[in-house]
């Protein structure tokens, strides 16, 4: 199905118990784009990612990637989830490690051996290839893991926080990968609680209570608020979202 | 199912266990550690025991000479279980059991000879006896010393030319000459594999659940099967060469015989490895850190020692208790190994043992996949 969403969220609910983690979120992600999901800790970013890659089951509401209704196995061959933790085996090789995600996604070897090289170049880990990833720094960690998230060259990138617990200078490679990945023709959706990252993405959309209180291309944001930092900005949008 | 993906999961499990030394070498040791430890302390007879005889025997004057039965009883006690000194009052010797120097006291009464030969040949209506002073608060070894009397006085009496009426002759249907590590070895070579089988699992899954890879691999076509598929061919072929170790290291050193077909037997451990590794994810669900899977080791290990007849035999167990070694899987495997091993049985008699370990697989398979497809 031809569809110009690559993610498309209605009214989506989703219920821990009586919390409600998700409270009738409406998202729509166009295709090539970076949007960044942004909001404190506990506003339904990661839930919200968790139920869009399948992991958990949504209470109600409809949720879309790339034109089909999720949950479905078969949609997962074309996305790239990156989870908040490191999420790697790490009594296995970086090469070992990306080529079992290559197969699970029914690569062949030479496909993953030529998929391997350009990646381990992109993240400047080649002399790593073959090291235990236990042996590996954190920084290193997470740049596989964001190398196992797109051996498969999915076509939606699902990132969870890539940027926590990141060093700054890894931090500005990172938004590199992502707007390199971005000129790829990559749909990107980032989760982040660093306002100021916000500003590399083409749009944005402020997340609070479970549901989106406002989005918009990050300087367009601003102006609105009349502010001068996306981080007063969501101050800003959460206060008018209160009245 | 999707087999080369199911192929993916079991390399991943494979070179997971392979590139961490210390995981291979609990896999290849352990074993080893455990058939020798258990084996030898199992296997060892009770000897050394501290014995001492008091004996007054008067003896009996014969045409050919002077005889004492006690002194010839004496001389058949096995010097290998006994360690046998001797003392002349009863009192000062029953002393050293009091004080822990000794474990009995024999006691030949001055007429002994004579009233025993007299009442052989029905010339007296007297009897006499030997007094045996003990202490049975180890019963094993109190056990271990009237055994070796008893078979002292039964080889006196035949050397002697008193034979009992009666004789047992025994014939063996199965096992002629098989000794202990023979019937050990077929028993340890499926207990191993249920504990290492399941606590690998377990601890390899809570790793895939606290790290974050399993909740990423939802995330990918992998099916929850395929997982579950490839961790059971991953360790049912780990099982099967642990239990072709073991075995190489008992006929190798240990002299073991082997009656039946090694592959039958092979095969129903490489099913036991399949039943607990699924046992392992399942237990996985219900733990969410290591250190709460370590609380359950005990929970895993207590049952397959106890109920699984691989030290003690089931029969040794409280009538109420024995049904319960039928919930526990290990204990199918260790009866039809010993069968295959020992009896030379084939499939055609251990047949209830494989289907009651495919039943198990079956249901521990369902629920290991259950388990992972439950989500929030």
């Amino acid at each position: 199905m031809l569809s110009m969403h690559a993610i498309k969220v209605e009214k989506l609910d989703k219920k821990f118990g009586d919390f409600k983690a998700l409270d009738g979120m409406d998202l729509v992600v166009r295709k090539g784009e970076v949007y960044g999901l942004l909001g404190p800790n506990g506003a339904g970013k990661t839930t919200a990612i968790k139920v869009l890659t399948g992991l958990l089951k949504k209470t109600s509401g409809d949720a879309e990637v790339l034109g089909v209704t999720i949950p479905n196995k078969d949609i997962t061959q074309k996305i790239g989830y990156m989870p908040q933790e490191t999420a790697l085996y790490i009594g296995l090789t970086v090469h070992q490690n990306l080529e079992f995600f290559g197969k699970l996604f029914g690569m062949d070897k030479a496909k993953i051996l030529e998929r391997e090289t350009e990646l381990l170049k992109f993240i400047d880990l080649e002399k790593w290839r073959d090291e235990l990833v236990a042996n590996l720094s954190g920084g290193m960690k997470h740049r596989v893991s964001l190398a196992c998230a797109l051996i498969h060259e999915p076509e939606v990138l699902f990132l969870d926080e890539p940027t926590v617990g990141v060093d700054p200078e890894l931090r500005v490679s990172f938004w590199n990968f992502f707007s390199k990945l971005k000129e790829k023709g990559i749909t990107i959706l980032i989760t982040t609680h660093y306002m100021d990252e916000a500003s590399h993405c083409d749009r944005v959309g402020f997340m609070r209570s479970g549901k989106l209180i406002a989005e918009g291309e990050p300087q367009a944001m601003l102006k609105e608020a009349g502010a001068t930092s996306l981080e007063d900005a969501f101050l800003f949008f959460a206060r008018r979202d209160r009245t | 199912m999707n087999i080369k993906r199911a192929l993916a999961v079991s390399r991943r499990v494979f070179m997971d266990l392979k590139n961490d030394k210390r995981t291979l070498a609990l896999i290849i040791i352990a074993p080893l550690f455990a058939m020798g430890i258990f084996g030898l302390a199992f296997s060892g007879q009770i000897s050394g025991v501290n014995v001492i005889v008091v004996n007054d025997d008067m003896g009996m004057a014969t045409p050919m000479g002077q005889v004492y039965l006690s002194e010839i009883v004496i001389n058949n006690l096995d010097p290998d279980t006994l360690s046998i000194t001797t003392m002349d009052d009863v009192a000062s010797a029953v002393a050293e059991i009091e004080n822990g120097n000794a474990y009995a006291v024999f006691y030949f009464p001055a007429n002994f000879t004579n009233v025993t030969i007299l009442a052989y040949n029905q010339m007296t209506e007297a009897s006499t006896s030997v007094d045996i002073h003990i202490d049975m608060s180890n019963v094993n070894v109190a056990e271990a010393i009237m055994q070796a009397f008893n078979d002292a006085v039964q080889t006196t009496m035949q050397q002697r030319g008193l034979e009992m009426p009666v004789t047992i002759d025994r014939q063996a249907v199965y096992g002629q000459n098989a000794s202990f590590m023979d019937f050990f070895v077929p028993g340890i070579m499926a207990f191993v594999v249920y504990i290492l089988t399941t606590l690998l699992t377990l601890i390899n899954f809570v790793g895939e659940r606290t790290s974050g890879t399993l909740a990423r691999l939802t995330a990918t076509p992998l099916r929850e099967s395929e997982i579950v598929a490839g961790y059971a061919m991953t360790f049912s072929i780990v099982g099967t060469l642990q239990a072709l170790l073991l075995l190489t290291v008992g006929m190798l050193v240990f002299g073991v015989n082997v009656e039946g077909n090694v592959g039958l037997a092979f095969m129903v451990v490489a099913l036991l490895a399949i039943v607990c590794q699924a046992l392992g994810i399942l237990l996985s669900s219900i733990t969410h850190r290591e250190a709460q899977a370590i609380q359950l080791i005990p929970f895993i290990i207590m049952p397959g020692f106890l109920l699984s007849g691989v030290f003690w035999p089931l029969e040794a167990l409280p009538l109420w208790l024995r049904p319960f070694s039928y919930l526990v899987p290990p204990s199918y495997a260790i009866d039809a190994c010993r069968s295959v091993m020992l009896r030379g049985w084939g499939l055609e008699m251990i047949w209830t043992d494989v289907v009651a370990l495919i039943v198990f697989a079956a249901v521990f398979l369902v629920l290991a996949v259950l388990s992972l497809k439950r989500r929030g």
